[in-house]
Order: structure tokens, then sequence, then C-alpha cells
């Protein structure tokens, strides 16, 4: 028996690696014939961005599926095998503290949902863009967003079942009145075209912000014994670095393309800058008064992720390309002083209507505040807590019973002071069609003037709530309406986290002294 | 025997999330269900898409597909992020195994003529039509309504690069490493009468604007593409000295097998909708009749050229698939 001859075969020349991955993912486009490419790709006019090569776009990471998938696979497993050794030796005892976990609902409420809010747009990318470059890149970034929805979930399971104000997140977003703050922010993202989403979220949030935005997050969970997030946040550290490579790509993309884009993409940016910085404002207080094991202060952390690494270094990159720091950046880092104790002010006095509880600062506590801000707290802001300690003392917590006025924009309370002057509340008026629109800041007016039609839109929960559009029009209706649990809301101490973290605690010790009676017996 | 770890034990608050627990009670939820349920938000969009005002962000009106429950629909896959990559890791390493075999054999380059010709002219150009699902799922996964149809169908969009890379892998292969085969395909596609069937429909299902119209478009057209190619030319493949063709096509047919659980599955939650489902039905019938005439017609000549080819009875086999298929899409399919 013998073989049958090969077939004289050429001999392969083997592509390079670059070659091979445009193979696999370039040459796919084609320009349909059957059907117009306006109709194919009809959204890529109306914002005026001007697009002459689509191919120009560097694929940063070169990515195949079965590389993909086989990495993601890989970490998701390890990620998993953590939460399951977590949840089965109740490392949840081992928090700093159950107020720790505050931090954790306000991140399940409020950015949880806009993983999933990427995650939907950057689908919206995958099918509207005319370069397959950036769809794919776009598609990746779709799926790795619905894995950090998932796995945050996941992550937050646990706690879900022993503690309070992790139950009922999604609802949440949609209803409660701080939430409209990071929900309108992602909603004004989601009604934009591709190109200003991919400006506002691929680069403003994913590069310019996240190391303010996500990152406190992950380090107070790895300061305060949260093993699990911890881990979910070092097992996304290699998604969102190639979402900063993405959104940095994008904005030279769009840069390079024609000189026409810049003056939008600058317009976008200072408006997108503001938008998300507002947000940080809950990531402020957060860092500065809910983490009972601190990691730095929020004026130490805007330092350092945007003074340093932003103005300093990505805007002196920028510059090449008549890029300028963002309008209004100026009030922001005048701001870095007042910001965490004016937002925490406000959440403290309305916590009894929130997924979450505040509680005023130990005095260690505000002896830390004190040293991280010499300028403010002792001046400004020590005196409210010396009030309030009075007030606790004659056995009356504050807590505001009526509805602030909220910022048309940005939503947020409008507490905010003038840049440089912590005595005097800021607050800008703006006429459109012979109404009046109230915003925070000199930053949140720029941007409602500049799309009124768009911003009166607003769903503003203290509008909706005077409407009795939020279960009727009083307090308590409201808050059947959130659907708040005994334990979700209000003062910390004495709540229900509190007490069975007590208890259970003291169990842990008893159980303790109990072995070390019988080892000693 | 048995050793007794001794740990605390706490009684938990509650076991699940307020809305998983709503559907399915107060108990332990799949990560399926707690990454899935009621996760996209239904209330209180602050503005209008400037795209397209007359929409709410998130609305149901994007397709004329409705369920009176978003969530009534499940993939019975349960594939959340996790289970999915890793599912699709194996089936990526199972192909890459099968290629690297048939490279190793040199079993591209004994294949029959016919089959090379069939393999280059008709298969590899069909790269491109993944390439066009891939967009018509994207769409879908952006414009459909509810977390759980939208989920399944951001995978299914992702899958679709996937296939056309292994498409493309074999194009490479059976260029002899280089590109020449994806290039001669690219042109087949683009001008080759056999092919223009199928590209017609592929950038009018890509322009569809109702993601579930273009839904039962694309599956119309997989139903009978997959059979063809994956199946009926499968058996060919191995009673006619075509082993490599054999080991490509195990791997299309395993995807396109898990494929179908998600669709078939939207299709019966459609139909069984307590308040439109008989609406859902009529609309299933309509569409999927027209989709696959539609279908068959574009499939037509390519199956020809294929007969051509390889004499295989393409264009019987493609006739009753399509029979079989507007059958499954009747009315009547409760």
């Amino acid at each position: 028996m013998t073989l049958a001859p090969e077939k004289k075969t050429k001999k392969p020349r083997k592509l390079s690696m670059k070659a091979r991955y445009e193979a696999l993912t370039r040459g796919l486009d084609w320009e349909p014939s059957y059907v117009t490419k306006e109709e194919m790709f009809p959204h890529l006019e109306y914002e005026g961005i001007k697009i002459h090569d689509w191919a120009a776009w560097e694929d940063p990471f070169r990515l195949t599926i079965d590389a993909y998938t086989k990495y993601q696979a890989e970490k998701d497993r390890r990620l998993y095998a953590v939460l399951d050794g977590f949840a089965q030796g109740q490392g949840h005892l081992n928090l700093t503290d159950a107020g720790y976990l505050n931090a954790m609902k306000l991140f399940l409420q409020g950015v949880t949902p806009l993983e999933y809010a990427a995650h939907r747009n950057f689908a919206y990318l995958a099918r509207h863009f005319a370069g397959p470059g950036p769809r794919f890149a776009a598609l990746c970034q779709s799926i790795d967003e619905i894995r950090h929805m998932q796995t945050e979930v996941h992550t937050l399971s646990n706690y879900n079942k022993y503690y309070s104000g992790l139950h009922n997140w999604p609802e949440n977003h949609d209803r409660m009145w701080y939430l409209s703050v990071p929900k309108s922010f992602f909603d004004d993202a989601l009604s934009c075209g591709p190109f200003e989403f991919l400006i506002a979220i691929g680069f403003s949030f994913e590069y310019l912000l996240t190391n303010l935005l996500f990152v406190p997050f992950m380090s107070g969970a790895s300061f305060n014994g949260d093993l699990p997030t911890m881990t979910f946040g070092f097992s996304a550290q290699s998604d969102e670095s190639r979402h900063m490579t993405l959104g940095l790509e994008a904005i030279k993309f769009l840069l390079e393309q024609d000189e026409d884009n810049v003056p939008i993409v600058q317009a976008w940016l200072d408006k997108w800058f503001w938008r998300a910085y507002r947000v940080t404002a809950l990531v402020s207080q957060m860092l500065d008064y809910m983490l009972p094991r601190k990691v730095m202060s929020w004026k130490e952390s805007f330092e350092l992720y945007f003074e340093e690494q932003m103005l300093k270094g990505l805007f002196e990159d920028l510059a090449f390309y008549g890029i300028t720091p963002p309008r209004h950046v100026a009030d922001a880092v005048q701001e870095k002083d007042v910001l965490s104790h004016q937002v925490y002010w406000i959440l403290y006095q309305f916590s009894f209507a929130a997924g979450f509880t505040t509680t005023m600062p130990t005095p260690e506590h505000q002896q830390w505040l004190s040293q991280a801000y010499p300028d403010t707290f002792d001046t400004h802001f020590k005196p409210l807590w010396d009030k309030e300690a009075r007030n606790i003392a004659s056995g009356g917590r504050h807590f505001t019973r009526g509805l602030p006025q909220l910022c048309q924009v940005c939503q947020i309370p409008m507490a905010f002071t003038e840049p440089g002057d912590p005595t005097t509340l800021c607050q800008r008026e703006s006429e459109f069609e012979g109404e009046i629109y109230h915003t925070c800041s000199n930053g949140c007016q720029w941007i409602f003037e500049r799309e009124p039609e768009k911003y009166r839109q607003a769903w503003l929960p203290v509008h909706q709530i005077y409407q009795g559009n939020c279960g009727g029009p009083s307090v308590p209706e409201v808050l059947e309406w959130y659907h708040l649990q005994d334990g979700d809301a209000g003062e910390y101490l004495g709540s229900r986290d509190h007490t069975n973290w007590l208890t259970w605690q003291g169990e842990a010790a008893a159980e303790t002294a109990s072995h070390e009676n019988k080892a000693g017996a | 025997m048995q050793y007794e770890l001794k740990t605390q034990v706490i009684e938990p608050q509650r076991h699940t999330f307020t809305h998983v627990a709503k559907r399915f009670g107060d108990k332990p939820a799949s990560r399926y269900l707690e990454g899935s349920i009621d996760v996209q938000p239904t209330e209180h969009f602050h503005y209008r898409p400037t795209w397209d005002p007359t929409k709410e962000i998130y609305d149901e009106s994007f397709s004329v597909f409705r369920l009176a429950d978003p969530y009534s629909y499940l993939d019975p896959r349960q594939y959340y992020y996790a289970p999915y990559v890793t599912a699709r890791s194996g089936h990526h390493d199972a192909f890459g195994t099968s290629l690297e075999y048939i490279e190793n054999r040199g079993l591209l380059g004994r294949l029959p003529d016919g089959w090379s010709a069939v393999l280059g002219e008709l298969v590899v150009p069909l790269r491109h039509l993944e390439s066009a699902g891939q967009l018509i799922l994207c769409g879908m996964a952006r414009f459909g309504y509810g977390a759980t149809i939208t989920q399944a169908a951001a995978y299914s969009a992702f899958d679709r690069v996937g296939n056309a890379q292994m498409i493309s892998r074999v194009g490479i292969a059976l260029g002899g490493g280089t590109t020449e085969t994806l290039t001669a395909a690219k042109d087949h596609w683009m001008g080759d009468e056999s092919l223009q069937g199928l590209r017609r429909l592929a950038e009018e299902t890509i322009v569809e604007a109702d993601w579930g119209v273009a839904l039962i478009q694309l599956d119309a057209l997989d139903q009978l593409v997959y059979d063809l190619l994956w199946s009926h030319l499968d058996d060919a493949a191995v009673t006619g000295g075509a082993p490599a063709y054999s080991l490509i096509a195990q791997h299309m047919t395993n995807w396109y097998t898990d494929n179908r659980t998600w669709i078939d599955a939207l299709y019966a939650a459609w139909r069984a909708d307590p308040e439109l489902g008989a609406h859902n039905a009529d609309l299933l019938a309509e569409h999927g009749r027209n989709a696959v005439d539609t279908a068959l017609a574009a499939l037509t000549p390519f199956a020809q050229r294929l007969d051509a080819r390889l004499d295989a009875g393409a264009l019987e086999r493609v006739a009753a698939t399509a029979a079989a298929s507007l059958a499954t899409f009747a009315a009547d399919q409760a």
C-alpha cells in the first residue's frame, strides 16, 4: 500500500502578524452597491465630523476572537473562584466595618448601571461606524462592559444577602434622586450621535476621568478588606487599559482626519469633562467620608490623577493638534478643597431618602479631614459638624425634610459655592423660550446654554416629586415608591447593618474566646 | 468518615436581589438571572436620542415584535459573559486543533478540484456574509428591548466575527499561507453572479431598521446556508474524498446548533406571550414567509454554481430546507 503523493503545494509565505491580523479583520468590509453607503450608515453625517479614511484607524491590540475568548475565560475562572471562596468562608466579616459597604451601595446603584449602558451603546457604535477597525474595537468593548456589569453584580451579590441597600439597584437607578446624577450623565451620552458618544464615554469617561471615577472604589475595597471587589478591580484592569487605549486612539483619529473636526471635538471635551467631573462629586465624598479606612483624600486624588496625569501629561500631547485643556477646568481645580465636604453634607441631610446610610464623622475622622484639608475643613466645615454634634447630644440628628433645588444639567442639589469663595452659594440662571433654568456652576450653565433644547427635557427628580409623579407629593409616598426596605436608608449608627455587624462580630469574638478558654483549660 | 469544618453560621437577610425575587421567589438565584434580569433601565429617560427624537433611549417600538414582559424570554444556554467566553474559548481551540491537523497533513492541497473550487469561490466569500451578520446583530444588541434578548444578540454578533475569522483562516490556509484566496474571494463576493443574491440580501438586511424583522431575515438565510454547506455538503465530503472539508464543517455545525437555541427560544417566547402571542405568531408567519422566499431566491444561483462544481444536489436540498423552514415559521407552530 502506498500513500497518494501530495499535490504540489506552493511553499507557504507566512504572513506577518500584522498582515495576518488585517486579513482576519480588515478585509471583511466592502462597498455596498445594492443600498447606498448613507443608507447603511445613516448617523455619520449629522454631527459634522468628517472621516476621509476609516482604514487609518490603528488597532492598538490586534486581538483575534480565539485569543480574546481564551484570555477572558481564564480571567473569569480566577475571579469567580475568589468570589466562591469568599462566600463560603463568610469573608464579609473581615471588612473594616459594615459602614464601608455604603461605598459599594453607591457603586452598585450608580456605576454598575453605567457599565450596562456602555455595553448597549458600544454595540451602537459597532453597528454604525463605517470602518471595520473601530467597529470591532467597539464590539469588544461592548461585551467587556457587560462583563463588568455582571462581575460587579456577582461580586456584590454575596453582600446583598447579608446587608441592606444593595437589593434593588436597577429600580433605584431609574428612580432615586441622587442617582439621576449618573443616570442623566449617561443618558446624555446615549442620546448623542456615534462620534460624540465616542468622545464622551470612550475618551472623557474611560480615559480622562477613569482614575478619578473607578479606581477610588477599587482602592477603597483593598484598604477595607473587600477582597472580591478588589479582585474584580484587578480583573477589570486589563479590559480598562484596552478601553483607555481605544479612547486615546479615538480622539487622535478624529483630530487627524480633518482640521474641521478640531473645534467640534474641543467643544465636546469642554462639555464632557465638566459633565463627568460633576459625577465624580459623588466619588469625592465616598473617598473622604464613606471609607472607614482611608486611601487618600479627594484632593490628593484629584491632584495626582487629574492635574498631574491629565493636565500635565495628556493635554501637553494634545496641544499638538490644537486642543486646549477643557473650559472650566480652573473651577474644578479651585473646588478640590471644598467639593467632598459640600456633597457629603447634602447626602448626610437627605440620607433618609437614599439607598445608603450616613453618619457624622468621628473625632478621629474629623482630625484626618482637617489634616487633609488644612485650608478649608476647620474654617468652613468643622463648625457644621460641631453644631450637628450638639444636635445629636440633644437627641436631634439632623435630616432636612424639604426638597432641594436641583441643577438643570448635573442634577446635584444647588449647594456648591462660588469658585474660590466657600462662603457664597453659586447659582446661575438662564432663560430659554420664556422659562428660567437654574444651574450650579459656570460649567453647567455653559452646557445648558449650548443645548437648551436638550437639557430642558431633563427628568428632574424634585420637579417630578412636586408634580406627584413619584408615588405622590409627600415624602412617605415617595419613599414607598422607592421600595426602600427597613435598614436601607437613614443614620448608620443603630441601623440594621450596624446592629447586625456588632452582633456578628460579638459572636465571632465569643467563639474565639471560648476556643481560647478550652485551649487554656 | 468526614471531617467537620467549623464556620460561623449567619442567617442571610435575603437570598437574592428584589427584582429577581419578584419573578422567581426569594431563593438563591443563578448568576445568569442575577446578571440579566431587569438590568436594562425602563423609565425616566432624560433626553430623546438626537438621531431619532420620536424614540426613547430604550424603546419597545424599535420592532413590531414585542413581549408583554421582556423577561419572559430567557436564553436556554443561560449565557452570561463568563460561560459564554468559556464556551467560545473551547470552540475556537477545537477549531484551531482541526485546522492545524489539516495544515500538517496538507489536506487542503489534496482536495479534489471541485471541492477546492467550492471552498475558494463559494465558501470563503461567505466570511463577508458573517460580517453582515455581525452588523445586524449589533443593531439588535443596541435597539432590542430587554437585557436577556439583547445579551444573546450581542454574543451572537461577537460569534459572527469569530465565524468570519474561522473562514478567513481556512482561506489563508487554502492560499498556502497568503491572502491570495481571500482577495479572490472578495472579488467573487463583489462581482460573481452566483453570490450577488446573497450580497444584495446582506446589504438589505443590514439596513432593515426593525431588529426583529432583520433577525428573521438573517435566520432564514442561515437556516438554508448552514444546512447546505455544513450539513448536506459535509455528508458529500465524507464520501467524496474531502476530509478537510468535513473537519471544518463539524465546527460550523456545532456553532449553528448552539446559535439556534437562543433564536428558537425567542420565537417560542414571542408566540407564548399571554397578551401579544397571537399577534406575534401572525407576524412571524408573515415575515418568516417573506424571509424564506427571499433567502431561497438569493441562494438559488449559489446552489446552481455549487451543483455545477460538485453535482451535490444542492438546489434540491435548498428547496427542501426552505419548505421545512416555512413550516416552522407558520402560525400554527405554537
